[in-house]
């Protein structure tokens, strides 16, 4: 497989993750843009494991999700049942925090990051394709979850707090417990994403995990459509994918088209491309197609 | 002590900057009903607008005067945009102009440090700054520019004018009444979409204002600027408790004040952390603010 | 019907939220000078029609005229302008506003004699003279709705609409509204009323209009319904 083909598969993948990871809050109605801090956090956590103490791979990526969905869990007591703006503003915080702390103490290797982190396996081209593999079974499990989730009991409870919190309050929906599960999962996902990336790209440094990142990851999920997992799913690979083959002076503009991208789509089609109506409408399609054969 | 004294000065005079710009916030919010997020962001293209106007004419004026119609022209251009989400939805979503906006500072940011300067910070000619004039009042270790004097004294007026214009005006009067209960004030026929039209107007003058003085006082500015005053306005705005006006006054001084001390004894990156930090936690303690909302 | 051309004419109107039909078929009128109540239970349409005369509501279909002008969709600042305003159930008082500024929000869409409605507003209803500086939230019930109805007479209108004034006062203070509303509309003023009182309301009322889920069912002058028999037992516990 070649390089470039491999970076795209791989960062796609993670891509995928982040965007969920922003998905599963805001099915209560939550910007929980603190998952990018998560992915921060284990994604050093991972790799100063792996140089220093020379921990595997499998472990770290098990502890490295714990870590995120801790440190999820302890900021979701506070803000479980926030109003949306108080959790992005907490988000952006812990954003600016973790740039700091990582810039500025020497053993996180300062603005340069860290370089160098360990192969999984011997040979690059087996690590790679393990790797890949790891990363879409990741993508693939979450997905699974979330779909569970989605058409469970839980998932209607937070489509009822979307639409009108006070009236799912009244009908005994717990807000809080709810939107800490939420967090807390969505803090997971973001620390497993971080140590992927950290065994992916081997060298990590504070400007990967910016402001820069939520608006990429907010353009897949708004643009694809944040009422079902299947937006960012697909959006995810076709936003990553297109400005790699665009000429290169338009490449670096990249930013200014999904932010044009996003207003445009929120504008004309304010649930994204992919809404509950385009699922379920695939969904009959497909299904009258099986009966048929 | 003299150290004190003059950070406390300092402090004010960059506070009185996130007064205006989260006094801007506010209004948006409570009469267009959307959350500006990027607000801040505006003001800095406006800073970057004056600062290319100057290099180009030579002229302060010139500058100054671009600086302004900037942040009006962006501030009205985009209002069909914001408005045509409030008219879709038929109730205010307000979590969809959030995003709107936070895609228009990616946007603006994004063009900023591919533009202007080759993408470099920008500095500001000493005609405008009057850093090359020195220290207008100086005691032992208190030294006050010419450019906080300034910026105190604008703020001041320019709240104060806001303020006339809320409670003693006709169209402050509807400003309010349409904070207070949308549809009550379209019931006793004051028009939602005309009378917020009114206020992006009004905050692009004070954006516009504010730039200037942002100029002044800084002398510089970068691209990344607009989105770390974003994070600071929404953050103060929340402590304050949201759409409230008097709150976000203290608060925003308070915030100015709280980082020139820290300033004034911590240096590098960890200064600006320890005010994060502090909003922080007064955040995760009070999600609601502290003054109450006005939502 | 009415006694001469009517102020407002409401032909076969239908309103829809959504998917949900709120208005079917309606078709009234108020005279000139005339008081005219809309009686039903909570929910039968009252304020749906109001707010549709207003222009709040956009019409699925009939047509609309005020003063002779066809206003189907026309918005609210536009009816204002040619002479209607609704005192809103539960009063639409803004709280955290001065009384003094809750008068000029009637006249916002024309300040040029405020001055003088003002006084007449102050002659009438001395109490709100008393406490103009005051904000509203510190008036009582009955208070807020003298101001909901004084700020309508800023206005200068032709046609009050007044939602549900009996809501939530003691029935002293209602009966105090309810000569207030008698008095305007002796000083020439037409008036549509909804009302849950219906006895009150239509003692004062010239004409009444009965309604039932989103339909007319009876209409007639308020002396011909008081007798009826249909309506005695369904709103008047007899």
């Amino acid at each position: 497989m070649s390089l470039p083909l491999y970076y795209y598969l791989a960062i796609t993948a993670i891509y995928i993750l982040m965007s969920w990871s922003i998905y599963i809050p805001y099915r209560v109605g939550q910007l929980h843009f603190m998952t990018v801090a998560n992915m921060a956090i284990s994604s050093y956590f991972a790799a100063l494991m792996a140089i220093n103490f020379a921990w595997p791979f499998w472990l770290v990526l098990i502890v490295g999700t714990l870590l995120g969905a801790l440190i999820g869990f302890l900021v979701s007591v506070a803000i479980g049942d926030a109003p949306c703006f108080a959790v992005v503003i907490v988000g952006f915080t812990f954003i600016y925090l973790t740039k700091t702390i990582i810039e500025n103490v020497e053993a996180f290797g300062g603005p340069l990051g860290i370089f160098s982190i360990p192969k999984v396996l011997q040979t690059s081209s087996d690590n790679r394709t393990l790797l890949l593999i790891v990363a879409y079974a990741l993508v693939l499990l979450t997905g699974f979850l979330i779909s569970r989730f989605d058409h469970s009991r839980l998932g209607r409870a937070a489509s009822a707090i979307f639409i009108d919190r006070d009236l799912a309050v009244s009908f005994g929906v717990d807000v809080k417990k709810l939107g800490m599960f939420l967090q807390t999962w969505a803090s997971a996902v973001g620390g497993m994403s971080g140590v992927m990336y950290a065994f992916i790209m081997r060298s990590i440094s504070p400007n990967h995990f910016t402001f820069h990142l939520i608006g990429v990851c907010m353009t897949m999920l708004f643009v694809g459509g944040y009422t079902t997992l299947w937006g960012a799913l697909l959006a995810a690979p076709i936003l990553w994918g297109f400005p790699l083959i665009l000429p290169e002076a338009l490449q670096s503009w990249n930013i200014v088209i999904y932010g044009v991208l996003l207003i445009v789509v929120l504008v004309i089609k304010p649930e994204g491309i992919i809404t509950r109506p385009t699922v379920k409408k695939i969904e009959s399609l497909l299904s009258r197609n099986r009966k048929k054969v | 002590m003299e150290i004190l004294i003059a950070q406390i000065f300092n402090g004010l005079s960059i506070g009185s900057i996130y007064v205006l710009l989260v006094t801007g916030f506010n209004l948006l919010l409570l009469v267009a009903m959307i959350i500006h997020f990027s607000f801040p962001v505006v003001v800095v293209f406006s800073m970057y607008i004056s600062w290319f106007v100057m290099t180009l004419t030579g002229s302060v004026a010139l500058g100054v005067a671009g600086g302004i119609a900037s942040a009006v022209v962006v501030n009205v251009i985009t209002a069909p945009m914001f408005q045509h989400i409030m008219r879709e939805r038929g109730s205010v979503d307000i979590n969809a102009t959030m995003v709107i906006s936070m895609g228009m500072g990616m946007i603006i940011t994004d063009i900023l440090s591919h533009t202007f300067n080759q993408g470099f910070p920008i500095a500001f000619p000493d005609a405008l700054t009057g850093n090359d004039q020195g220290a207008l009042i100086s005691v032992g270790l208190v030294s006050i520019s010419r450019g906080q004097v300034l910026t105190l004294i604008v703020g001041i007026i320019f709240v104060a004018f806001l303020f006339w214009l809320l409670y003693k005006t006709r169209a402050g009067r509807a400003f309010r009444a349409i904070a207070e209960d949308p549809n009550g004030a379209k019931l006793v026929g004051i028009p939602l979409l005309k009378t917020g039209f009114q206020s992006y107007a009004l905050t692009g003058i004070l954006g516009g204002v504010t730039a200037v003085l942002m100029a002044v006082l800084l002398g510089s500015a970068s691209a990344g600027l607009g989105d770390q005053l974003g994070h600071k306005v929404l953050a103060v705005s929340i402590i304050a408790g949201l759409g409230n006006l008097t709150g976000g006054l203290i608060i925003g001084l308070l915030l100015g004040i709280l980082e020139a001390i820290i300033q004034g004894y911590l240096a590098g990156s960890w200064s600006n952390a320890i005010a994060f930090i502090v909003m922080l936690v007064v955040i995760l303690a009070k999600p609601k603010g502290v003054f109450g909302s006005k939502l | 019907m009415a006694q001469n051309d009517p102020i407002l004419k409401i032909d076969s109107l239908s309103v829809s939220y959504g998917h949900v039909k709120a208005l079917s078929d309606i078709s009234l009128e108020v005279g000139k000078g005339e008081i005219v109540v809309l009686v039903g239970a909570n929910g039968a349409g009252k304020t749906s029609i109001m707010e549709t005369v207003l222009g709040a509501n956009v019409p699925v279909g009939g047509d609309i005229e005020f003063k002779g002008i066809h206003i189907g969709g026309v918005p609210v600042d536009k009816n204002v302008r040619n002479g209607m305003f609704l005192v809103p159930e539960g009063r639409g008082v803004f709280a955290s506003m001065t009384v003094m500024d809750n008068l000029l929000l009637g006249a916002h869409h024309n300040l040029k004699n405020s001055d003088k409605k003002l006084q007449l507003v102050f002659d009438s209803f001395p109490v709100l003279g008393e406490r103009k500086l005051q904000v509203a939230g510190t008036l009582s019930g009955g208070e807020r709705q003298m101001l909901a109805i004084a700020r309508a007479l800023m206005s200068s209108p032709d046609m009050i609409m007044v939602d549900e004034p009996s809501i939530g006062l003691a029935p002293i203070i209602v009966n105090d509204i309810f000569e207030i509303l008698v008095n305007l509309n002796k000083e020439g003023y037409s008036i549509l009323l909804s009302e849950q009182n219906v006895y009150k309301a239509l003692k004062i009322a010239h004409r009444g209009y009965v309604l039932e889920t989103g339909r007319i069912i009876k209409s007639g002058t308020a002396e011909e319904l008081l007798n009826d028999e249909a309506v005695r037992e369904a709103y008047l516990g007899a």
